[in-house]
């Protein structure tokens, strides 16, 4: 038996601290562990606040999907409170966490995970030389594009919402402001600026040319056809991630899971996928068959996690976390708990979303090839396409006799949870309010998913899995362990749990 | 010449950072340029290995390479029980190095309100604090003993998150040798000497007390939305948000996030009032002046306010 290799690879540029330890045998990973090591016990902040005060600290827990958390909080009050926010308070709150996924997306792919194509580890790639150019920290020219543009973008979070990040302008029945047909339109200005730059510097053609390409046939004929294909940023990243093999790593567990986000009010132009009445339609996938979404089949198990032991998984609704700092022996190695759909790990994030809503081009590539680091990050670079027409023809539709607020009244009593789809996949916030403060607040992020440690069924997380038959070229500095990681672009600080006095749980209702 | 500067996050959200990007005319990578700052690390933006990382640390903090600035974004996390294991580096608590570091540098920078008072993660139950306050607490995980090389105790730019202008103008002050003046929170003057009220385009609804009790509308939050502007040092009306906005501009009552008691331990969105009037008053006012003022005012409001048919 040859020798085995032991990696523990503290991971940078992702968000928040994430520790890798990886088993290498022969040049490639035969067991991985995921280990998120910090715990910020948000859940003492919450317990016993104001029914409203979510709206505060819940978008503090993360610096990059503060509205993500926000919308989450808002849709959890929305449906303890029993009231539908009006259809342009609906509009305006899509459209400002999709101005959101659209800067989190570019910074990602281009800031985070493409920091590496420069670096000295594939110095004799074709192209290198181009990616050093291109991607170098601080100084690649994608890299100070992206800096500008995403920031400029993110003005439309502050025209609605005050600032970003951290803003708490969505409130129970719908958003505080009331933008003027003024504000609206210097909206439509910036992202319509943003749309021009990001068809000339990403995709190299217009978004309608690349809703044409669905085939990975079509991809490679597309890839030919003119210089500026092949020379965006886009072409880059398909040529030089698969001169890696980044499309040959990473699978994961193969099952992928959505809450179902953007809801299309009923009056819009704008259509659903699948009739579902979403923009990013709810659904789990397991081999191959597309099941519908009951919020119900979520556990979360902490026989991994730095957690006082229950037996097998509990509902968010009624778990409990009691902090447990066994040092670091035994079994138990990550602070985030370990959620599981019908006991199955599963996947969340762009890749996840455009294979449930049945993207073409993204479905076949995962016909032919089945999922990888490098469809993943596809995904991520494609999304904001999907993305732009909806958001301006939201923001057009926005100023009707409805306006932007319902008042709910005061919220005494009630339990929700508000699903929705942050930056980087499913996210939801599980509440109970009793004699108008919180008595219970659990949040399950995209990242809880994804780096999730196994569970107690010995089960990896889906990092975890796509990291085994990884191969590692220099232990030294094992970059391809970053790429499968970072493909799923995690956010640690986002990983907290918060259930304390765990209940039998009524009918739930969901604010989605 | 060159200063170096390390960015190290602790318990926090990473939202000072990206804050920090949102710096414009110059940008951020200009800027640190112009002011011939060479970025050692930071956890969210620099690529090298983790071999790198682990010597820079050591070479930091044994002094083989000098230090200029320390930027912590972030609380320092103790717990549990002081041992600091809730927030660890390759199963070394964190805090740790954030000690070793301090020693070294010639300036240490508090970035936003969990570095500078212990904020959101302050108020959890991981035994967080603030590098030099512990809430209102003078003391903190530095002590109040503690200087930077350059004779400075932590200079705290707190904001949840704080202002990118508040960091690269305090960051360019410290490298021209021109320290700052500061609070009694040791916060600087030029960001922290003037309220988040000024500048709100709600003055006018506050002035003559044409106050809002429902989200949604034109008037003042303070007298029953639980805005804190009054009460809240910071630049947020006067630098403004993403170039374009503010939170009390919008309609979001001020939460207070750049005070040391953020977050307070009573609801946000809601005015605590004594016979109508607020329990909080505005910053050094008297109770007496106050309704006597606040009375008149609210009978002289023109009928355009009213009415709220002045925009904002």
């Amino acid at each position: 038996m040859s020798s085995t290799l032991t990696l523990n690879v503290p991971l940078n540029r992702v968000e928040g601290d994430l520790e890798i330890s990886a088993e290498v045998r022969e040049g490639r990973v035969t067991d991985a562990w995921c280990s998120g090591t910090m715990f910020r016990g948000i859940e003492k902040v919450l317990l016993g606040r104001g029914a409203l005060d979510g709206l505060v600290i819940t978008p503090r827990i993360c610096g990059i999907c503060s509205t993500g958390h926000l919308a989450a909080a808002a849709l959890a009050l929305d449906a303890i409170a029993g009231i539908a926010p009006p259809p342009d308070a609906v509009r305006l709150r899509n459209v400002l966490q999709m101005t959101e996924h659209l800067q989190s997306d570019l910074r990602q792919s281009f800031l985070t995970f493409a920091g590496d194509f420069a670096g000295p580890a594939h110095r004799q790639v074709p192209g290198h030389a181009d990616a050093v150019r291109r991607y170098e920290p601080f100084k690649g020219e994608t890299v100070l594009e992206v800096m500008r543009e995403t920031q400029r973008l993110l003005e439309i979070i502050a025209i609605v919402g005050g600032q970003w990040p951290h803003a708490s302008y969505m409130v129970p029945g719908g958003i505080v402001s009331a933008p003027s047909q003024r504000s609206r339109l210097q909206c439509r200005l910036i992202l319509r600026q943003f749309r021009s730059w990001y068809e000339r510097r990403i995709l190299g053609c217009t978004l309608e040319r690349f809703a044409e390409v669905r085939s990975r046939d079509a991809l490679q004929a597309w890839l030919e056809e003119r210089e500026s294909h092949a020379s965006g940023d886009l072409g880059f990243f398909i040529a030089f991630a698969r001169a890696l093999g980044l499309h040959q790593v990473g699978a994961g567990p193969g099952s992928f899971l959505s809450y179902g986000a953007l809801p299309v009010p009923e009056d819009s132009a704008v259509r659903g996928v699948g009739g579902s009445g979403y923009l990013v339609p709810p659904g789990f996938l397991q081999g191959g068959e597309v099941r519908g979404f009951d919020p119900w089949s979520i556990t979360e198990h902490v026989a991994h996690s730095w957690y006082v032991d229950y037996e097998g998984g509990l509902h968010p609704s009624v778990g409990e976390t009691r902090p447990y700092a066994s040092g670091n022996e035994g079994r138990k190695y990550s602070w985030a708990k370990a959620p599981r759909y019908e006991g199955q790990p599963a996947e969340t994030g762009p890749l996840a979303e455009l294979v449930l809503a049945g993207h073409p081009l993204i479905s076949d590539l995962m016909k032919r090839e089945g999922p990888s680091a490098f469809l993943r990050q596809l995904a991520r670079i494609l999304r904001p396409s999907l993305l732009l027409p909806a958001m301006d023809a939201w923001l057009a539709e926005a100023g009707g006799p409805l306006g932007y607020y319902r008042s709910p009244g005061p919220i005494h009593e009630g339990e929700a949870c508000g699903l929705t789809h942050a930056s980087r996949g499913a996210l939801g916030h599980w509440v109970r309010i009793e004699g108008g403060e919180i008595a219970h607040y659990q949040i399950i992020t995209p990242t809880a998913w994804n780096a999730s440690p196994r569970d107690s069924a010995g089960r990896r997380g889906p990092i975890e899995e796509a990291l085994v038959g990884t191969p590692v070229a220099d232990p030294e500095d094992p970059v391809e362990l970053g790429y499968v990681v970072r493909s799923f672009d995690v956010c640690l600080v986002c990983t907290v749990h918060s259930l304390r006095r765990g209940r039998p749980a009524g009918r739930l209702r969901l604010g989605t | 010449m060159t200063s170096t500067l390390y960015w190290l996050q602790g318990g926090g959200c990473g939202g000072d950072t990206w804050s920090l990007l949102n710096l414009e005319a110059p940008g951020l990578v200009e800027a640190l340029e112009l002011l011939g700052v060479e970025l050692l690390w930071h956890p969210s933006l620099s690529r090298g290995s983790a071999r790198e990382h682990r010597q820079l640390v050591e070479d930091l903090a044994s002094g083989a390479r000098p230090l200029d600035v320390l930027v912590v974004e972030g609380a320092v996390i103790r717990g549990p029980g002081g041992t600091g294991m809730f927030d660890t580096v390759e199963r070394r608590p964190r805090k740790e190095i954030v000690a070793a570091l301090a020693r070294r540098a010639r300036f240490v920078i508090a970035a936003g309100t969990c570095a500078s008072f212990g904020g959101v993660s302050g108020a959890g139950e991981v035994e967080a604090t603030g590098l030099q306050f512990d809430r209102e607490e003078p003391g903190g995980f530095l002590g109040t003993a503690y200087r930077s090389g350059a004779g400075l105790p932590v200079v705290n730019l707190p904001g949840c998150p704080c202002h990118c202008e508040a960091l690269a103008g305090t960051l360019a002050a410290l490298l021209s040798g021109a320290a700052p003046d500061l609070d009694e929170w040791n916060a600087p003057l030029d960001f922290y000497g003037l309220q988040v009220h000024q500048g709100c385009l709600r003055n006018e609804y506050h002035e003559y007390r044409v106050e809002d009790a429902d989200f949604g509308q034109r008037g003042c939050l303070f007298f029953h939305l639980g805005c804190r502007g009054p009460l809240t040092h910071g630049p947020c009306n006067k630098l403004l948000w993403n170039r374009r906005s503010s939170k009390t501009r919008v309609g979001v009552p001020c939460v207070g996030c750049t005070r040391p008691d953020f977050p307070p331990p009573h609801p946000f969105f809601r005015t605590r009032n004594i016979a109508g009037i607020p329990l909080d008053l505005p910053d050094g006012v008297d109770r007496p002046h106050y309704m006597a003022y606040k009375g008149m005012a609210a009978a002289a409001a023109p009928e355009r306010l009213v009415a709220r048919k002045t925009r904002i």
